[in-house]
C-alpha cells in the first residue's frame, strides 16, 4: 500500500529538459542552501562532474552527448529524487518518520530517525538515496525547509532558464500538456513528484521507460510480508489445533513396559 | 550593448557568434529561451559545439579567426539576393555617400586598402574620405548607383566573398553557410529583428574591431539597429566591466568615452577643436558637438574650485599621452619586461594567468622593484616569484598584498552590459582586514598627499588638486571613510553656480521672442549646490561639474535613480524604465529613432520602441512628442525638414556608417588570417595577416615568438571560459563547490585528432605552442570536428583559461600558449586563434 | 539397563542453545525491520540502529553456529532409509490419534528435513544478509533479490521453528529433556527412535 497522497494539492517540479543549458546552478545552489560539502572530483574527459549523486550532491546534471548521422546533440538532464507518489523508499523504510511525505506530497527525510538499514537504496526505482559517512540517508527533499517558508526550492530559484519549475503539480502538468510537451512520470508510481518534459525516449536520458518499484521489492513488501505474518500465526494456530484435536504423542500412551523403581 | 539583456526576448533570429552565452552568460539564456518560446530561431556559429550550440536551432562550425570571411559572405548574400531593408539603408546609413575617387579596395590592391605604408604598418586614410560639395557637405547619390558610392563599393568589396571561397576559408560546409545566411537575412524585413550576441570570441583577434564592424554593416543592411530585439550586443565578461570602461578604465579614454588628451593638444580649446566633430547638415544633431561641456564639467568635478577659467580648468594637469603612444595592456608588459617600470599595481586582476603569453608577463614582473596586488585571494600574480620556473632568491620584486572586499561586501553601483547601472547595498561586512577598493584607494590617496606635503616631488598638482569630496571632512581636511553616495553624486554632477535656462541661440532668419515683462523671475536650470538633472544641462563655462557625462541623471535631485526598483513595463518589451537606471538618460535601446520610418511610424508596430505622436502636447506647449523609450533626442523625426533630426545622433552626419573611415585597418572589414594560422596562404588575397596590427618582434624579448605553418604546431587553438569558473578562476578556484564541477585544465579535441595522435578520452596530454606548454586532460568529443580548409584537414583544439598553478592539481594557465599580438585598433591580444601541438603524456 | 540414555552431549546442547539464542535475538531484532507493525521491538534494544547492530552480530553468530551444528550432525541427518520413507508416507503418525510405530533411528525424517532446511536457510539468510549489510557494495539487483529472499527465508524459518518448538515440547512430551539435560528416558527413546535405541543399547528387536 502506498502512503496517502493528495493529488489535488500535491506540489512538484516540472523539468523541461529542452530549456536546460547545463549551467549547473542547480547543483551549486543546492549545496549552498543545504550546506553540503564539496565533493572531490577529477576530470575524466567530460564536463559531467561529479559522475554520480553523492551524499553531498542531491541533484546533478547528466551531460548526454550524441551524434546521429552527422547531427550533434548535447542534452542536459537534471537527475534527482523523483518524489514518487508510490515511493519505494517509503514502502521499505522500517523506521517511521525517517522517510516521510510532507503535506505537499514531497518525500522528505529525517536523519534523526534514520536507522541506517539502507533498504531505501535498493527499493528506489531510480537509484537515488545515498549514505554518507554519517551512515544516514540523504537525497533531494525539494528544500522542504524553504517551501515551508513560502520560498521556491534552491535549485529552481537559481535556474536561469526556468528548466526547473516548482509549483502545484497539476498546474505544471496542465501547462506542459497544453504546450504539447512529451511528459514523463505523470501517472507512473501514482505520479512522480518530478515530472519531465523530454526531447526523446526516456532511455536516452538513462530513465526506465516504465518506472516501477523493483519486482523483488514488491514481492517482499506486498506479498511475503503479509503472507509471512499470516503464515506465522497460521503455524502457531495449526500447532494449537493439533494439540487440541490430535494431541501430543505421550510416551506412556502406548508403551506398557513396566519400568518402575526409578523415578 | 545597444540594446539590453531582456530585449533578447523580442528577437526573431538570434545570432550567437563569438560568444557562448549558455556557458558564460547563463542568465541571458532566460531571455533567449523566451524568444524561442515566441518562435524565434537561434543560430550558433562556433568552432566548438558548445552548450549554446546545444540549444540553438542551427549550428555552423567555423575555424577560429575567420569570422570576417563568414560575415563578409553574409553581406554578399544579402546584397546579391536584395534582402536588405532598402529604405533604412538609404535614409539612415551613409550608403549613398560618394567616396573619394582615389579610394581602392583590397580586391584591387592585393589585400590592402589604398594608402598603406608598410614601414609604419599603418594607413594614410586620406583616400578613404568622402567627396565634398563646394559648401563642404558630402556628395551623395540617393539612387545608390554611382560606382563610387558606399553601397556600390560595399557590393564590389564583398562580391569577392562567395560561398565557395568563404567555405574554403572558414571550413564551414557550404550548405550550412547558406542555411545560416538565409535564416539571418530573413530579418531584413521591416517587422523582423535579428540580434547579434558577441563577446571575446570576436574581439580577441588581430581583426577584432573589424569583426564587429562587419556585423554592424549586416545589422544596418537589415535595419536591425535601434529596434527591439535587434542591435549589436557585446556580452560583457565581468559584472561591471561596462561600468569600468564607462568611467575611463582604459588608457585612451576619460570617463564618458572622451579621448585622453595627447601632449600636442596644449589647451582645452585645442582639445575641443580636435575632438569636436562638425556638421553642416541641419538635420544632424551631432551630439558630440557638446564635447566642450563634458570636458569642462569633468575637470570641474575632479579639480573643483582649483579648476578656473584662468588656469584652463586644470587641463594642464590631466594626464596626457604622447602622440602615437600606446599604453594598452600588451604595451604595459612589453615595457615592463624592458625594465621601464619600477612599480605596478595589479588591482583586481591576475595578469600572470590572464595576460596573453603569460610567460612574458611573469618574467616582466621580475623586472619590477615593487608590486602591489589587491585581490580577494592569493593568486598566480601575487605569488609569481615562487611560481613554476622562478627562483625566489633571485627575484628582487617586493610584493605587497592588499586584501580586498568582495562585491557583496560593499555598496555601490554595477553597470551591466545593457548599460543598466544598478545600485547594490552591502550584504555582509568585509572579512578580516579586507576593505572595499574605494577605501584602499582613499587611504592611498591620503598617504600620497601627506607624502607630497612632507617631501614634495614631481607633478604634485595632479594629485593634490583633486577635490576628493567623498565624505565628512575632519578639521584637518582628511576624510575618515568614503561615502560611496558622494562619489556617485560627483559622477552625476552638481550645479556649481546658479545656472539660468537661456533660450537656444536663434537660427538665421528666426525672430527673437518678445522679451519677458520686467520683474519676471529668471527661469533657472538649477541652483548652486543642486545635483544636475541630466547632461543636457551641463555647461562649458565651469558652472557645472560632472564626473562622467553619460552618467549625468543617475543620481540627481529626484534621488538615486540607480537604486530604483520599479517593475512597470508599459511597452511590454521588457524595458522596465523604472528599474535602476541606464545610460544615456535612461534610454534602454539606443538609436531607437531608427526603429521608425522618417515620419516617426514604427517599422514594427507590434514591437514599437518609440513612435512620434504629432498630437502630443509638450510641457513647453509645442506639439508632437516621442512616446515609449527615452528617444535619442526630443526633436521630431527627420521627415520634418525644419526641426527633424536624423537618428544616429552620435555620428557627426546623423547616419550610421556602413563605410567607416575611422578605423586604422580599413573602412570595410577584410578577411586576414590570424598572426598564427594553419594555412600557407590567405585565399582572399596575398596579404596574410592584418597589415595594421601590432607585431611584437624585439629580438631581445625571447618570449615573443610566432609560428605560422610550423609542423610542430599544426593545430588551431582557441581559449575560452566555462560556466563553472570566472576569468582566471581566482574566485572560483577558491570556491570548492565550483572546483568540484570543473576540477582541472582540459583540452577539447576531436575524435579524429585523438585517433591520429593516439590519445584516449581522459588521457593526460601536453599542449605546446612556440611560447610554452601546459598539461591538460584530453576531452575527446564529437563536439569538435576537423575543418576542411582548401585541400587541407585542419584540426582545432579548445582550452579554458581559468586555471593556474596556484591551485594545486588544476594545471597551469592556457595563456602560457597564447601570442603577444594586438588588434590594430584596440590592441586587444589575439588569444582566440593561435597554433599549438599536442602529444599524449606518459 | 539405565532408565536414561544420553542423546546430546554437553557441547552439542550448548551449541544448540547458542543457535537458539541467536535465532531468537535475530527474530526480535529483525521484527522491526520486517515490518513497521513491529517497530516497538526496536525499543527492546534501544532503537533501530542498535537493533540492526545486534542483528548483524547475532547473524554472524547464528550463521557460524547453525552451520557448525549442521555439520556436526551431518552424518545423522542426511541419510534416508526405507523406514524413513514409511514415516514420511504416514506423516510420522502425527495426523492420527492412534499410536503408530516406525523403525526410526536417532532422527526421524521430519527432524532430518528440519535440520537440512535450517542449514539451507542459514546459508541463504547469511549470504543475503551479507548483501543487505552493505547494499552499496553490490549490484542493486542482487541486493533487491536478497531482501526478498531474506524475508522469504525468515518466514519459512519461523514457521518451521514454530513446528519444531511445538513438537519438541508439548507435542512430544519428554523430547525437550534431551536438550535440557542431555538424557532421554529409555521409554521415550524406544517409542520415538527405536532403531537408535537398539543401536545405543545393543538390544535385539
Amino acid at each position: 500500500m502506498a502512503d496517502t497522497i493528495n493529488q489535488t494539492t500535491r506540489k512538484g517540479f516540472l523539468v523541461d529538459t529542452s530549456r536546460c543549458i547545463g549551467c549547473r546552478s542547480c547543483q551549486v545552489a543546492c549545496k549552498q542552501w543545504n550546506k553540503l560539502d564539496a565533493d572531490k572530483t577529477a576530470n575524466k574527459g567530460t564536463f559531467e562532474n561529479p559522475r554520480d549523486l553523492t551524499p553531498a550532491l542531491y541533484n546533478r546534471i547528466r551531460f548526454i552527448e550524441k551524434e546521429t548521422s552527422g547531427e550533434m546533440t548535447w542534452q542536459f538532464f537534471n537527475e534527482r529524487c523523483m518524489h514518487c507518489g508510490d515511493a519505494g523508499c517509503m514502502k521499505v523504510c522500517p523506521s517511521p518518520g525517517a522517510l516521510y511525505r510532507t503535506k505537499d506530497g514531497i518525500v522528505a527525510f529525517n536523519k534523526d530517525k534514520c536507522i541506517s538499514c539502507k533498504y531505501c537504496v535498493s527499493a528506489c526505482p531510480f537509484n537515488i538515496p545515498r549514505y554518507g559517512t554519517d551512515d544516514k540517508v540523504s537525497k533531494c527533499h525539494l528544500c522542504t525547509d524553504r517551501i515551508s517558508g513560502g520560498m521556491t526550492p534552491a535549485c529552481a530559484k537559481a535556474c536561469p532558464t526556468e528548466t526547473l519549475k516548482y509549483g502545484k503539480r497539476s498546474d505544471l502538468i496542465a501547462k506542459a500538456t497544453a504546450a504539447k510537451k512529451t511528459l514523463y512520470g505523470v501517472d507512473d508510481l501514482l505520479g512522480l513528484g518530478v515530472v519531465y518534459a523530454l526531447e526523446g525516449p526516456p532511455e536516452q536520458y538513462g530513465l526506465p521507460a516504465k518506472p516501477g518499484i523493483p519486482m523483488s521489492i514488491f514481492l517482499w513488501k506486498d506479498v511475503i510480508k503479509p503472507l509471512g505474518i499470516l503464515g506465522f500465526w497460521g503455524s502457531i494456530g495449526a500447532m494449537l489445533l493439533h494439540y487440541v484435536t490430535i494431541g501430543p504423542k505421550k510416551v506412556d500412551d502406548d508403551l506398557n513396559v513396566k519400568e518402575d523403581g526409578h523415578e | 550593448m545597444t540594446n539590453h539583456w531582456i530585449d533578447f526576448k523580442n528577437s526573431d533570429v538570434i545570432l550567437i557568434m563569438g560568444a557562448n552565452p549558455a556557458e558564460n552568460h547563463p542568465v541571458s539564456f532566460r531571455w533567449i529561451m523566451k524568444a524561442k518560446d515566441a518562435g524565434a530561431k537561434v543560430i550558433c556559429v562556433d568552432p566548438r559545439f558548445t552548450r549554446s550550440a546545444a540549444k540553438s536551432n542551427l549550428y555552423a562550425p567555423l575555424r577560429s579567426g575567420t569570422d570576417i570571411a563568414f560575415l563578409g559572405g553574409l553581406i554578399n548574400y544579402i546584397l546579391q539576393n536584395k534582402l536588405y531593408f532598402e529604405q533604412y539603408v538609404r535614409d539612415y546609413t551613409n550608403s549613398a555617400y560618394l567616396v573619394s575617387g582615389d579610394f581602392k579596395l583590397p580586391g584591387e590592391l592585393a589585400g590592402l586598402f589604398s594608402g598603406y605604408d608598410p614601414k609604419k604598418r599603418s594607413y594614410d586614410t586620406k583616400s578613404w574620405s568622402f567627396q565634398k560639395n563646394a559648401d563642404e557637405s558630402i556628395k551623395k547619390d540617393p539612387t545608390m548607383q554611382d560606382p563610387n558610392c558606399v553601397f556600390q563599393l560595399l557590393k564590389k568589396h564583398y562580391g569577392r566573398y562567395t560561398p565557395e571561397l568563404v567555405s574554403k576559408t572558414t571550413g564551414t560546409p557550404k550548405e550550412k553557410l547558406l542555411e545560416v545566411y538565409k535564416l539571418y537575412a530573413s530579418t531584413g524585413k521591416p517587422d523582423k529583428a535579428g540580434t547579434s550576441l558577441y563577446a571575446m570570441g570576436w574581439t580577441q583577434h588581430t581583426v577584432g574591431t573589424q569583426n564587429i564592424r562587419a556585423m554592424s554593416i549586416i545589422q544596418l543592411l537589415l535595419g536591425n539597429m535601434g529596434v527591439a530585439g535587434g542591435g549589436i550586443n557585446a556580452l560583457r565578461g565581468e559584472s561591471n566591466v561596462q561600468g569600468s570602461t564607462d568611467h575611463g578604465l582604459l588608457f585612451h579614454i576619460l570617463p564618458g568615452y572622451m579621448p585622453v588628451p595627447l601632449a600636442d593638444l596644449k589647451d582645452t580649446a585645442a582639445y575641443i577643436e580636435k575632438h569636436t566633430p562638425k556638421s553642416k547638415d541641419p538635420q544632424s544633431a551631432n551630439w558630440w558637438g557638446n564635447r566642450n561641456k563634458y570636458l569642462v564639467s569633468y575637470m570641474k568635478a575632479i579639480y573643483g574650485a582649483k579648476a578656473t577659467k584662468e588656469n584652463d580648468f586644470g587641463y594642464a594637469w590631466l594626464p596626457k599621452l604622447d602622440p602615437g603612444m600606446n599604453a594598452s595592456w600588451l604595451m604595459i608588459f612589453d615595457n615592463m619586461i624592458k625594465g621601464k617600470f619600477k612599480g605596478f599595481f595589479a588591482w583586481g586582476q591576475n595578469p600572470a594567468c590572464s595576460g596573453s603569453n603569460s610567460t612574458k608577463v611573469r618574467n616582466a614582473l621580475t623586472k619590477l622593484d615593487w608590486m602591489v596586488t589587491t585581490n580577494l585571494f592569493d593568486n598566480e600574480t601575487a605569488s609569481f616569484w615562487k611560481g613554476p620556473g622562478m627562483d625566489p632568491a633571485s627575484v628582487k620584486t617586493e610584493v605587497f598584498f592588499l586584501p580586498a572586499a568582495a562585491s557583496f561586501e560593499k555598496e555601490g553601483s554595477i553597470s551591466n552590459s545593457g548599460r543598466w547601472a544598478q545600485w547594490r547595498t552591502a550584504a555582509v561586512k568585509p572579512l578580516g582586514q579586507s576593505k572595499p577598493d574605494a577605501e584602499i584607494i582613499h587611504e592611498l590617496f591620503q598617504k600620497l598627499k601627506a607624502l607630497y606635503a612632507k617631501e614634495g616631488g614631481a607633478l604634485p598638482e595632479q594629485l593634490t588638486n583633486l577635490t576628493w569630496n567623498y565624505g565628512f571632512k575632519r578639521a584637518d581636511g582628511t576624510i575618515k571613510s568614503i561615502d560611496i553616495h558622494a562619489v556617485a553624486k560627483e559622477i552625476n554632477g552638481y550645479f556649481l553656480e546658479d545656472v539660468e535656462d537661456r533660450p537656444k541661440p536663434l537660427k538665421p532668419g528666426e525672430k527673437a521672442p518678445p522679451p519677458p515683462p520686467p520683474g519676471t523671475p529668471k527661469k533657472m536650470l538649477g541652483k548652486k549646490g543642486e545635483l544636475v538633472g541630466g547632461f543636457a544641462q551641463l555647461q562649458a563655462d565651469g558652472s557645472t561639474s560632472c564626473g562622467s557625462w553619460i552618467y549625468c541623471q543617475s543620481y540627481n535631485e529626484k534621488g538615486n535613480m540607480m537604486a530604483r526598483r520599479g517593475k512597470k513595463d508599459p511597452t511590454g518589451l521588457g524595458m522596465f524604465p523604472e528599474w535602476a537606471w541606464c545610460w544615456p538618460v535612461n534610454r534602454r535601446i539606443i538609436y531607437n529613432r531608427a526603429s521608425c520610418d522618417p515620419a516617426g511610424k514604427p517599422y514594427n508596430l507590434k514591437k514599437s520602441v518609440v513612435y512620434w505622436n504629432p498630437a502630443a502636447v509638450q510641457p513647453t506647449g509645442a506639439l508632437g512628442a516621442w512616446v515609449g523609450d527615452v528617444p535619442d533626442g526630443p526633436w521630431p523625426p527627420m521627415a520634418d525638414e525644419k526641426e527633424g533630426k536624423k537618428p544616429f545622433i552620435m555620428r557627426a552626419d546623423g547616419v550610421a556608417a556602413i563605410f567607416g573611415p575611422g578605423l586604422k585597418d580599413g573602412p570595410f572589414p577584410e578577411h586576414y588570417e590570424p598572426v598564427e594560422c594553419p594555412v600557407p596562404e590567405n585565399f582572399f588575397s596575398k596579404q596574410m595577416s592584418n597589415p595594421a596590427s601590432k607585431i611584437f618582434k624585439d629580438a631581445n624579448i625571447k618570449e615573443d615568438v610566432l609560428s605560422t605553418c610550423d609542423v610542430r604546431f599544426p593545430l588551431v587553438a582557441t581559449t575560452y571560459r566555462v560556466t563553472e569558473h570566472w576569468q582566471t578562476g581566482v574566485m572560483t578556484r577558491n570556491t570548492p563547490w565550483l572546483l568540484e564541477l570543473q576540477p582541472r585544465q582540459f583540452c577539447e579535441i576531436s575524435v579524429e585528432l585523438a585517433k591520429e595522435k593516439n590519445i584516449g578520452n581522459g588521457d593526460l596530454v601536453e599542449v605546446s605552442s612556440a611560447r610554452g606548454k601546459i598539461e591538460a586532460v584530453a576531452m575527446v568529443t564529437p563536439r569538435m570536428k576537423p575543418f576542411k580548409i582548401g585541400d587541407m584537414t585542419v584540426h582545432e583544439v579548445g582550452l579554458p583559461w581559468c586555471f593556474g598553478w596556484h591551485t594545486p592539481g588544476v594545471g597551469d594557465a592556457a595563456n602560457l600558449l597564447t601570442p603577444t599580438a594586438g588588434d590594430a585598433n584596440t590592441m586587444i591580444p589575439e588569444t582566440k586563434a593561435f597554433m599549438v601541438g599536442i602529444a599524449r603524456k606518459g | 539397563m539405565s532408565n536414561y540414555i544420553e542423546r546430546f552431549s554437553t557441547s552439542e546442547r550448548v551449541l544448540h542453545w547458542i543457535v537458539t539464542a541467536s535465532f531468537f535475538t535475530l527474530l526480535l531484532t529483525g521484527l522491526g525491520l520486517y515490518s513497521t507493525l513491529f517497530n516497538g521491538y526496536f525499543s527492546l534494544f534501544g532503537g533501530g540502529r542498535n537493533a540492526i547492530l545486534i542483528h548483524k552480530i547475532s547473524g554472524v553468530l547464528f550463521f557460524l553456529s547453525s552451520l557448525y551444528m549442521f555439520f556436526n550432525h551431518q552424518k545423522d541427518v542426511t541419510g534416508f532409509d526405507q523406514d524413513d520413507k514409511k514415516w514420511v508416507t504416514e506423516r510420522g503418525g502425527y495426523l492420527s490419534r492412534n499410536a503408530s510405530h516406525f523403525n526410526i533411528g536417532k532422527y526421524n525424517p521430519g527432524q532430518k528435513l528440519f535440520a537440512i532446511f535450517i542449514a539451507a536457510a542459514t546459508l541463504v539468510l547469511g549470504v543475503t544478509g551479507l548483501f543487505i549489510w552493505a547494499p552499496t557494495m553490490f549490484p542493486r539487483w542482487i541486493v533487491q533479490l536478497s531482501l526478498m529472499a531474506h524475508g522469504l527465508m525468515f518466514v519459512c524459518s519461523i514457521m518451521f521453528v514454530v513446528v519444531h518448538v511445538y513438537l519438541a515440547t508439548i507435542g512430544n512430551p519428554g523430547t525437550i529433556e534431551a536438550m535440557l539435560y542431555g538424557n532421554v528416558r529409555s521409554l521415550w527413546a524406544r517409542k520415538h527412535h527405536p532403531k537408535w535405541y537398539r543401536e545405543v543399547t545393543g538390544e535385539k528387536p
